[in-house]
């Protein structure tokens, strides 16, 4: 006699089948919410200035790509954020692993960047302003302190977490301070690295629209702006749209494999979306 | 072609997602030097030295665009869809050609 197994539904469906239905899923209530919107404008009946309907988004959208603006703004933005992000995240990692080895830079420097992450970046930019000038080095500068909190917090918990047990044994088997940090601290502290580059990043990405409205005269973040500035408000949401799409792409392309690959490798998480 | 990474499956999407966006930037200059040549081939030889342009768009221009071409010399007057200049270098003439934005470029005697 046999026995048989009944595995559940979701386990025998393949794993595509299931990403499909997924992603189906997603596009059926954007395509709810935009024909709910369409249909909501003549009931509203305000001029596209107030409520500009998914039609006028959608003009606005190919005005903007005809003419060229779209796609410079696009690359100003983009070239901003990872130049921003690489340079936040490089001084975010050095300063966590000098705090977190040494306690004469710990002690020194703590209060002090307990006292500069309480201060948002949105006060800073002003004085950036004044200091710099409207352009480039403010958006860089708000951007990297925007990073860097997050990466350097989470470096210094990877760093002081790191298995005493390795460390030692690494010492007593006669390695350098650069081998304990190479083979011992850093590998441990990854995960915390990875971690305060996905929270920095996405920190970044809202800085750097805030940055772009006060400090630029280009891109997404100064195309939101001029957009209700010169009463087109379709284009504001054309900036909108093109933001969340950008960070949905950078997310699903970038930061979510990134994780995956060292992570959730080494099983210290659990991707949320796997689980629903 | 082994790409790097391409034994990690997790990695595969990062790099070809780069290599992606390495080839649409790639094409995206191609395409502007060949329209560059197009629309400079029109206008017959480019003098070495600065030189006086009118620039035919193919809407009115926005301050985008000013702004745009500020940047390649000294903007003198908005008419329609042309845009006057002067102090335009022969490098500068060029990435102007290579707008796709741009119809058209010929010569102005500044006045």
């Amino acid at each position: 006699m046999t026995a048989s197994v009944t595995l559940p539904r979701a386990a025998t469906q393949p794993l595509v089948s299931r990403r499909s239905a997924r992603v189906l899923r997603g596009a059926a209530g954007v395509l709810l919410l935009l024909v709910a919107w369409q249909l909501s404008v003549p009931l509203v009946g305000l001029s596209p200035y107030f409520y500009p309907a998914p039609s006028d988004v959608v003009a606005s959208f190919a005005d903007l790509i005809r003419k060229g603006i779209l796609p410079v703004y696009f690359a100003d933005s983009m070239g901003r954020y990872f130049a921003g992000l690489a340079a936040g995240a490089l001084l975010g990692v050095v300063f966590g692993v000098a705090i977190g080895l040494n306690r004469t830079v710990a002690v020194t420097l703590s209060p002090l960047l307990k006292f500069l992450f309480a201060i948002v970046e949105v006060a800073w930019i002003p004085i950036f302003v004044v200091w710099f000038g409207y352009g480039l080095k403010t958006i860089l500068l708000a951007l990297i302190y925007v990073v860097f909190f997050p990466v350097l917090y989470n470096t210094l918990l990877g760093v002081r977490t790191a298995p005493q047990i390795l460390v030692n044994a690494l010492r007593s088997l006669g390695a350098t301070r650069w081998q304990v940090l190479r083979y011992a601290i850093l590998p441990s502290a990854l995960p915390g690295i990875i971690t305060g580059l996905r929270v920095g990043a996405g920190f970044a990405f809202r800085g750097l629209v805030f940055a772009e409205i006060v400090a630029a005269k280009s891109g997404i973040g100064y195309l939101i702006f001029e957009g209700t500035q010169t009463q087109q408000t379709a284009r504001t949401i054309v900036g909108m749209i093109v933001m969340g799409l950008t960070w949905l792409a950078i997310d699903l392309c970038y930061l979510r494999p990134l994780e995956r690959a060292t992570i959730q490798r080494w099983g210290l998480t659990v991707d949320a979306e796997q689980r629903t | 072609m082994r790409l790097p990474f391409s034994d990690a499956p997790s990695l595969r999407v990062p790099v070809t997602a780069t290599l992606v966006v390495i080839a649409v930037l790639a094409a995206w200059w191609m395409a502007a030097t060949v329209a560059a040549d197009r629309k400079l081939a029109a206008l017959g030889a480019v003098p070495a030295d600065r030189g006086s342009y009118r620039i035919v768009l193919a809407f009115a221009p926005e301050r985008f665009h000013q702004l745009r071409l500020q940047e390649a010399g000294r903007l003198v007057e908005v008419r329609e869809r042309t845009v006057y200049m002067m102090d335009v270098t022969p490098a500068a003439l060029r990435g102007i050609a290579g707008e796709y934005w741009v119809d058209g470029v010929a010569s102005w005697d500044g006045r």
